[in-house]
């Protein structure tokens, strides 16, 4: 097991930061008043009922929505005002719950098209086709055949993004996500659907990633197993609050996520743990 | 690989100019037909640039071609005849001959090309906030205010349009921006950067979230698309020699459409096809010509229900996202 600690709190910044971040949707409190840290090279867990707002936290980190209150920094400037693409650029990448790969794309073109943001040359040059251009072509060319290779989707390169199985599309849109270079990279549910191998596999990659893409990685996720298995640390989210945060180990022991899981005071295991196993 | 292409675009435009040697024997007949195939490339090209790659459902493309044939009479018909009329001997001769003749038609062209792609610009920045129906009924509302503008301008001649313009467009004109609109909308779409079209297309969440400003695509598409077909107006009112302001109406954009979805959105190959197809045509259906509209609208019917991918659209088909 990979046993890295997050990064000391004390001895670094934090590389995103929710300051009672809050999105309202009209009455609905969406995500309320939310204090998160991460910390650079951290792998971070976010779990909470269906509906607790965790989906909606990763749209206002990824500019979907603005905060309705609150503050999101990212290395400690705000991301306030800026549009999706922009915070994109910034370093922020993130994969969807329900898979959003560009259906009209091959496999390789998802992934190729994501390498525009470190492209080397300007649109002028594509449009004459210049020099530079076919080089930096070249260039990406080979940058993501290497991806597609590390993430065994090579022999898929040629086929439809969406003709793939549903685990492949998940890893895929990672794929796409690292194209872009980022520093931090947000998952959303990506063991949904699989099964227990499928799912062991996708622990084993995102370990990987993390330590060879020197990511901050925050995850959601209902599956037990994966989040108590690769993350270091965990925040809960109930109707839009944190209402714990921790290790692995503390937020087993928690009452209130129980509660919140359950709806019982018991200290139960989330039903899927066993399942999973 | 990216090296052959300027090789065969430098290689089309000598194969144009070959034959273009060679048109003036070929039947007047046919080489008209030839022109409007050109013409009519062009126009479905640039068309699918914003509809096929882009997604973006614009009913507006015979009031780019408009403002071309419009605007492009400033060089070849105003100026021109200002510079002939000029007290200066050797710049009047020099507008008179072959060289400067072609040289002022080339002016033209851009003229028409860069004042379509202004209005594009200027169309597109406000509306492509617009989704689908709304922005096809924007584009049609801007087409038909083009029309109109035309239509009742004295300078251009009103409601009876203009009369005697130059005959510059010949064959190796039409192919040679045929070439030239092959060449850079094929750059365009096949890079890394022109995939971002597509990407905006298939799904703009996504698009943003990998760093393709989806705003900026669509604007990029419709300006591109836009001076394309504006070249195309120019090229032809100096073919017809006449402008008819009714010539540029709805039905002429959606005959444009018709190219488009037949020939596969986002299929170049396809959308070539389907333009010289749809401009053929009518030509062997001219005892029936009066129903082309109707035909247009079965047409588009029955392909939706068989093949929703277009007809020459043998690439896999995509599944629409909501
Ligand atoms: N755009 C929106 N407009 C209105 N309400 C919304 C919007 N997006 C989310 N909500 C509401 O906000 C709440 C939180 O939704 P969210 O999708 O963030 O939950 P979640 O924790 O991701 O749940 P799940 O585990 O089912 O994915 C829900 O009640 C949802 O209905
Ligand atoms: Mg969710």
């Amino acid at each position: 097991m990979d046993t890295t600690p997050p990064a000391d709190p004390r001895s670094s910044a934090p590389l995103l930061e929710l300051r009672r971040a809050t999105v309202r949707f009209g009455g609905l409190t969406a995500v309320n008043a939310v204090d998160l840290q991460l910390f650079p090279g951290g792998l971070y867990g976010l779990i909470g009922p269906n509906g607790a707002g965790k989906s909606t936290l990763f749209n206002l980190i990824t500019g979907l929505y603005q905060p309705t209150e609150g503050e999101v920094l990212f290395s400690g400037h705000s991301l306030r005002g800026q549009r999706p693409h922009q915070i994109a650029r910034l370093g922020i990448a993130r994969t969807f719950q329900n898979i959003r790969l560009f259906s009209g794309l091959s496999v390789f073109d998802n992934v190729r098209v994501a390498c525009n943001l470190h492209r080397a040359t300007a649109p002028w040059h594509t449009l004459l086709r210049l020099r530079a251009f076919q080089s930096d072509e070249a260039a990406i060319t080979a940058q993501v055949d290497s991806l597609l290779t590390l993430f065994g989707l090579q022999s898929f390169r040629d086929h439809p993004a969406t003709s793939l199985p549903y685990g492949d599309q998940r890893r895929l849109e990672i794929v796409r996500c690292l194209a872009t270079r980022p520093q931090l990279l947000l998952l959303d549910e990506p063991a949904a659907g699989m099964n227990p191998a499928e799912k062991l596999d996708l622990i084993r990659l995102i370990r990987e990633v993390r330590q060879r893409f020197a990511l901050t990685i925050l995850l959601v996720e209902h599956s037990m197993r994966v989040v108590m298995d690769v993350c270091e640390h965990i925040a809960v989210l109930d109707h839009g609050t944190k209402i714990a945060e921790g290790s692995p180990a503390q937020i087993k022991r928690n009452l209130a996520v129980a509660e919140a899981y359950l709806g019982t005071a018991a200290p139960a295991i989330p039903p899927e743990e066993k399942s999973a196993c | 690989m990216p090296p052959r292409r300027h090789f065969l675009f430098l290689l089309s435009l000598g194969l144009v100019a070959g034959i273009a040697c060679f048109s003036s024997g070929f039947d007047p007949y046919y080489l008209d037909l030839l022109i409007m195939v050109g013409v009519n490339i062009i126009l479905a090209v640039s068309l699918n640039l914003i509809s096929g790659h882009t997604g973006q459902f614009s009913l507006g493309h015979a009031g780019f071609m408009a403002i071309g044939a419009y605007l492009s009479t400033l060089v070849t018909v105003f100026w021109s005849d200002s510079l002939l009329a000029s007290a200066n001997e050797k710049l009047a001769g020099f507008a008179a001959s072959p060289w400067g003749q072609n040289l002022l038609f080339l002016l033209a062209l851009l003229t028409g090309g860069l004042c379509a792609a202004f209005a594009g610009l200027v169309v597109g920045g406000p509306s492509l906030r617009l989704r689908g129906d709304y922005l096809a009924l924007v584009t049609l509302g801007f087409g038909e205010i083009v029309r109109v503008t035309f239509q009742n301008t004295e300078t251009f001649g009103g409601a009876l349009g203009m009369y005697g313009l130059p005959d510059h467009t010949s064959f190796f004109w039409v192919y040679a921006t045929v070439a030239c609109t092959l060449f850079v909308i094929g750059n365009l779409t096949d890079s890394t950067w022109g995939r971002g079209f597509a990407a905006t297309r298939d799904d703009e969440i996504a698009a943003a979230s990998i760093g393709i400003n989806p705003t900026r695509y669509k604007i990029i598409a419709f300006v591109v698309g836009a001076f394309f077909a504006g070249v195309a107006g120019a090229l032809f009112a100096h073919f017809k020699m006449t402008i008819v302001p009714t010539g540029f109406d709805f039905t002429r954009s959606i005959e444009i459409v018709v190219m488009v979805i037949l020939g596969g959105m986002g299929n170049t190959r396809g959308v070539i096809l389907a333009a010289i197809l749809l401009t053929l045509l009518p030509e062997f259906l001219r005892p029936i010509a009066q129903y082309r509209m109707v035909l247009y609208a079965l047409l588009l019917i029955v392909l939706m229900i068989l093949r929703p991918q277009g007809l020459f659209n043998f690439r896999f088909s995509r599944k629409k996202s909501a």
